[in-house]
């Protein structure tokens, strides 16, 4: 899974970076506008170890904004399994939230927090909490009747019991929809790297952006891409270990 | 023991029809009974009923002399997270762990007790979901196709050995097996057609028991009775 992410990501890249250079060369364009291989090969030598650091800067964020975004998903999705008004309200809380864009909120929350560590935290927990809540929420929610009703008939429900039974019955989905929010909250630190931030590859895209240095972005997509199909394959690998490990 | 049903009606929400229409019938326990009859006619929804699942039904549904029902019925599953062994230990009672070792023997399921539950045969999944409500408490079991894909030979040998080792409790069995019916139970009340609907009729099983020998006369009888109730 890991190394295929990983092909996968780099034939993209190149069928991407091959288009642009077609272009390049179709309306002989200058290396300002898009830069030639050599130069994207001389500008990753410059600013590879910078922007290495700044990718792990920008994942350290997003695997820290995920783990917040699931505990806080189970945890809400929990609550919101029951058909009391509570769940009820819940679940259309989340639904309603669901369909604003939340990445609109981000302006707010900088004015508020300022640049820095805790708003790209923030931003990229609420961009990847969403999607995966209303995952949790439609999991917790439906009834594994031909499991649960011994356990209701014998008196021995609990709601963690409940819980664990639903979580087990669909763990393929659980994993799946957890290993795709990784791409969530990344795109979610870079959007708050990209507003406003002091650090991370986003801070570094934009700075490149206002140096109109297309050759550092090329390089630093190169990084986000990689690190975020290492990061995907792990988290994908771990889901199959789980899921194998449990399942057989 | 008594299931009374007088006038007894249902219809599902999103249906034209009622699956019950005004079903009056007396079961008298203990001892193994059954309801028969074709598909669709309202074996399961009736079970519900009387297990309580149901509860928006028309008329009266009641019981004398029992006080806790179980519903068990043949698609249900063990979870997946522990062999079928552990998941027994965990769901019986204190004081039933040699209640359980001699029916994990009955029932031949010794050699999947390490097993998970998807691992093992249809026949094995549900004898092993039928013992564990058989080491719980209750007065009444429904048993809804509890015993479909377990082998003649085995299911003669565990009805026998049920109807022996609980006789002060009730079993209330829904099969389309017109033999085991006739063969086992002491009533059968036989659903009809739904042009027969709330013609339900009790009849005489032969109610076998263990070391008695089969009088072939009568089950033909019994059969030929059942069928023409339907």
């Amino acid at each position: 899974m890991l190394v295929r992410r990983t092909y996968q990501f780099l034939i993209v890249y190149c069928i991407g970076l091959a288009s642009l250079l077609g272009l390049k060369y179709a309306l002989s364009l200058s290396d300002y506008v898009i830069p030639s291989i050599p130069l994207i090969l001389e500008t990753a030598g410059q600013v590879f170890s910078d922007y290495l650091r700044a990718a792990f800067s920008t994942l350290s964020v997003t695997v820290l904004g995920q783990i917040i975004s699931i505990i806080l998903a189970f945890s809400v999705g929990i609550a919101g399994r029951k058909s009391s008004w509570l769940g009820s309200f819940i679940r259309a809380t989340a639904y309603n939230i669901q369909a604003y864009p939340i990445v609109a909120l981000a302006p707010i929350i900088f004015i508020l927090l300022g640049d820095g560590f805790l708003s790209r935290l923030l931003i990229a927990s609420i961009i990847c909490y969403f999607p995966l809540l209303l995952s949790v929420l439609g999991v917790m929610a439906a009834p594994v009747q031909e499991i649960e009703h011994f356990y209701q008939a014998t008196g021995r429900m609990s709601w963690q019991l409940e819980v664990k039974i639903r979580a087990f019955e669909n763990l393929s989905k659980l994993t799946t929809v957890i290993s795709g929010s990784a791409t969530l909250a990344m795109a979610g630190t870079i959007v708050a790297e990209f507003i406003a931030a002091n650090a991370g590859i986003g801070y570094s895209i934009r700075t490149a952006l206002y140096q109109s240095d297309l050759a550092k972005i090329f390089v630093a997509l190169f990084l986000i891409g990689i690190i975020i199909s290492l990061y995907q394959g792990l988290l994908e690998n771990i889901g199959q270990w789980i899921i194998q490990k449990k399942l057989g | 023991m008594q299931i009374i049903s007088n006038n007894l009606s249902f219809q599902y929400p999103d249906s034209d029809t009622k699956v019950i229409n005004s079903l009056s019938f007396s079961m008298h326990g203990p001892g193994f009974n059954a309801v028969f009859g074709p598909s669709g006619v309202g074996k399961t929804s009736l079970a519900r009923i009387i297990a309580g699942s149901i509860t928006d039904q028309e008329g009266d549904m009641y019981t004398k002399g029992i006080t806790t029902i179980l519903y068990s019925y043949n698609m249900e599953r063990l979870p997946g997270w522990s062999s079928i062994g552990t998941l027994l230990q965990q769901v019986t009672p204190p004081g039933r762990e040699a209640l359980l070792e001699e029916l994990i023997e009955l029932f031949a399921l010794q050699n999947v007790m390490d097993s998970p539950f998807t691992r093992i045969s249809l026949g094995q999944q549900n004898r092993s979901n039928l013992l564990r409500y058989l080491v719980q408490d209750f007065d009444l079991l429904i048993m809804d196709e509890s015993l479909a894909n377990v082998d003649e030979k085995l299911r003669q040998t565990i009805l026998l050995h049920i109807k022996e080792r609980f006789p002060d409790r009730m079993f209330l069995s829904i099969s389309h097996n017109l033999m085991e019916v006739a063969t086992f139970c002491k009533e059968i009340l036989v659903l009809g057609t739904r042009e027969k609907s709330g013609k339900g009729c009790i009849l005489q099983g032969l109610d076998l028991q263990q070391d008695a020998v089969l009088d072939k006369d009568r089950l033909d009888q019994s059969m030929l009775e059942v069928m023409n109730a339907c």
